[in-house]
């Protein structure tokens, strides 16, 4: 590994932090496509920044193009109030309009910009390192690591001064609005601070994969935990494996460094969706059978107790009565029987003690309908559960 | 080229027409099917479709290693498809958002599909130039036949949206309800979704991946703000659709190095914007015209209402009063009382005013909603 490959890894690193961050507070605030229309809408801004200073990575652009970004919101919101269309739509409305502009003025001025239309929506990675910041001949390392760096050490400071506030106006405005902190000025605060990361982020990876690198690592981390703290720590590690991963799959497929990152960042997602414990696709699968199942059993045990004639309590009335597919009806009494609920003599089928008892519980939670969980009864009764 | 020789070119030039006709039909396509999108509040799973065509696009060309446009738009329509579910699958299956669903899939499709293209760019493979149209578009290399593909699906979508109007229409504004009907909305839901997916995807030549999904939105919210019939709405989407597109291509086409995604996005924001400010119903600018009518109506009912407080304890109600009287109220002026002379509310005379009965009647039922506000 030399130099310039580790400090591409440094860069995509620290970038793939300072995305993490502002990034779980959006996808909490389900504002995630608010990062898309920054990313795309802050084009203009940076060619026009470009125009003034020649330099990617001069702050005066970063902050003009921050600005759009903020605009961005700001136009979206008005929009919005005229009440001519739904949010969404005008969230749709204003990007592509932006982003447009953006990608015309980069055409017509295509000899007086070193910006191509590639490097707007993919970044530069690879050529990083070669933009050095020179303090008086000295050799400080690539300028795309010591910009992105300060936006990261910025949002660092501004997480851990406001986190409690930010909690509280995430999950619950109302109560953040009465304990007096403005929620107008954490909306507007964490807007600038996405714009900032974005435009920085912007020249790295370009302009949609940073949206990935805002929301992939925030809601894969979403659903691994319910907790902020560990939510963001996990975001940052996602994040941080993603841009080392990536750039080593970019490194031996020979292919674009942020397009690799963004996949390896798919792929963990594609993973942890399948297989996340308990939010998992598999897992919320598995428990809709079981629970459907366990429904059945009581409907089943329900009827049982209605009935005390033998006929009706015969297995094969069973399955005519309640109308119930032959798998079903077996896997229901097989579970009946396994937890020793029910017996069964001659193909009639009645209640054992446990089983009335359960049946008389479960009735009572059915009709005074109260709030707590029917689980904690299922745990107490269940040898094993459907 | 300018613009003026380009629409005279196109009666003479077998290119151009087929480009024009290409974009319009396509503008038509997206405005109809893009009014559904945004009545379902879908706008933004446009944007996620269009970008998660992208790896369809460049695995399309990994497998088959052709440029074939209708190849590579089947590739677009598998994966833009599988980014519809996969939407849908993480809404309803975990509490993921629909934003977040909608971001997700649109960054990691997309960046996966820019790792296949860069990966494709350094195959030594002379056919590969010109993939990277799909991402900005280029009207320029439509040819006929991806111009009669766009006229067929164009068809067969007019025909099944005629052929289930009533179902679309009401699945629009009343799911819960389509379903005590007992029509199937999953079907529904399904095949509509299905057609704005075919829309996006036969858009993505022209218009390219990352500005695709405004197509799809901008005719349809201009559209919305004219009428509040449905069927009106998408004819005219339809309708602005095709014009952004042709003069998009136009103006795309008149200048040097532009590519026509962009240009026809902006005309179609400029139809927009006109659309937001003009529209006579719903446009900001005759929503404030009539904000500003009745302030004013109101300030001159008040005026009349205080002159009634006072008229009202007299037995002749036309007995003349000084205007100074009106000093302690603060809502009229010279003109205000000029104008309620001119209703023949008052008369004016001198330093002097007087209800007449005309204006004591409505001054009398202005509080019970019963005189006709002309």
């Amino acid at each position: 590994m030399n130099n310039p490959q580790i400090e591409i890894q440094l860069i995509a690193a620290v970038v793939a932090i300072a995305c993490a961050i502002p990034g779980v507070f959006l996808v909490l605030r389900k504002m995630a496509l608010i990062s898309d229309a920054i990313s795309h809408a802050i084009l203009p801004g940076i060619v026009i920044g470009f125009f003034i200073t020649q330099d990617l990575n001069s702050p005066i652009l970063i902050l003009l193009a921050a600005l759009t970004g903020v605009i961005t919101v700001v136009l979206v919101e008005i929009i919005q109030k005229t009440k001519l269309v739904k949010e969404d739509t005008a969230i749709g409305l204003v990007f592509p309009a932006l982003f447009s502009i953006g990608v015309i003025l980069i055409a017509k001025n295509a000899n007086d910009v070193h910006l191509d239309v590639d490097a707007v929506l993919l970044g530069e990675l690879a050529f990083a390192p070669f933009d050095r910041l020179l303090i008086s001949g000295m050799d400080m390392g690539p300028k795309s690591l010591w910009v992105m760096g300060v936006i990261l050490i910025m949002t660092l400071a501004l997480l851990v001064m406001f986190f409690k506030e930010l909690k509280v106006s995430t999950f619950d405005t109302g109560l953040s609005s009465a304990l007096g902190f403005s929620p107008i000025i954490l909306h507007y605060g964490l807007m600038s601070v996405s714009s900032i990361t974005v435009v920085g982020a912007f020249d790295a990876v370009g302009a949609i994969l940073v949206v990935a690198l805002m929301i992939a690592p925030a809601a894969t981390a979403y659903l691994l935990t319910s907790d902020l703290k560990k939510m963001l720590g996990l975001s940052i590690g996602i994040g941080v494996f993603a841009a080392i991963a990536g750039y080593w799959l970019a490194h031996i497929l020979d292919t674009s460094i942020s397009g690799s990152m963004t996949t390896v960042l798919g792929l963990v997602f594609l993973l942890v969706y399948l297989f996340a414990p308990s939010k998992g696709l598999l897992s919320v699968l598995y428990r809709q059978k079981q629970q459907r199942i366990e429904v059945s059993l009581i409907t089943f045990l329900l009827h049982l107790t209605n009935h005390s004639e033998e006929n009706e309590r015969h297995i094969n009335h069973l399955n005519e009565h309640i109308n119930w597919q032959k798998v079903r009806s077996k896997n229901v009494l097989n579970l009946a029987l396994k937890n020793n609920m029910i017996t069964i003599e001659n193909k009639v089928v009645s209640l054992t003690n446990k089983g009335q008892e359960f049946t008389d519980l479960a009735i009572e939670y059915i009709i005074t309908n109260r709030d707590e969980n029917i689980e904690h009864m299922k745990d107490d009764f269940f040898l094993f559960r459907g | 080229m300018s613009i003026g020789e380009y629409f005279n070119l196109l009666w003479t030039d077998y290119t151009l027409r087929t480009i024009t006709l290409g974009t319009a039909v396509l503008g038509a396509i997206c405005g109809m099917l893009g009014s559904f999108a945004v009545l379902r509040k879908q706008s933004l799973l446009g944007d996620a479709i269009s970008h998660a065509a992208l790896p369809g696009i460049a695995i399309a060309f990994l497998i088959t290693g052709a440029k074939d446009s209708n190849i590579l738009m089947l590739g677009a329509l598998v994966s833009g498809l599988i980014g519809t579910f996969w939407i849908r699958g993480m809404i309803t299956k975990t509490h993921l958002k629909t934003d977040t669903a909608l971001g997700l899939i649109l960054s990691l499709f997309f960046g996966f599909g820019m790792m296949l293209l860069t990966y494709i760019q350094k195959q030594p493979n002379a056919n590969q130039a010109g993939l990277d149209k799909y991402l900005f578009g280029q009207a320029a290399t439509l040819v006929e036949s991806d111009v009669k593909v766009m006229i067929i699906v164009t068809g067969i979508c007019l025909f099944v949206l005629l052929l289930f109007w009533k179902e679309f229409k009401i699945l629009l504004f009343d799911a819960d309800y389509t379903k005590t009907l007992g029509f199937n909305t999953r079907f529904i839901d399904i095949l509509i979704t299905f057609f704005i997916v075919l829309a996006i995807v036969l858009g993505l030549q022209t218009v390219g991946v990352v500005l695709m999904s405004a197509l799809l939105l901008a005719p349809a919210a201009a559209a919305r703000q004219w009428t509040n019939s449905l069927g009106l709405m998408v004819i005219l989407a339809a309708i602005f659709g095709a014009f952004s597109g042709v003069l998009g291509t136009a103006i795309s086409a008149s200048q040097n190095n532009l590519s026509t995604g962009p240009v026809i996005v902006l005309v179609a924001s400029v139809f927009v914007f006109v659309s937001f400010i003009f529209s006579p119903g719903r446009g900001l600018l005759f929503r404030e015209i009539r904000f500003r009518k009745n302030r004013k109506d109101l300030q001159l009912k008040k005026t009349l209402q205080f002159m009634y407080g006072i008229v009202k304890t007299h037995d002749n109600i036309s007995h003349p009063h000084a205007i100074r009287i009106l000093n302690n109220f603060h809502g009229f002026t010279r003109g205000s009382l000029r104008k309620l002379e001119e209703k023949h509310w008052i008369t004016l005379e001198g330093q002097q005013w007087a209800l007449t009965n005309e204006g004591f009647k409505e001054a009398e039922d202005l509080y019970n909603q019963q005189s006709n506000n002309e």
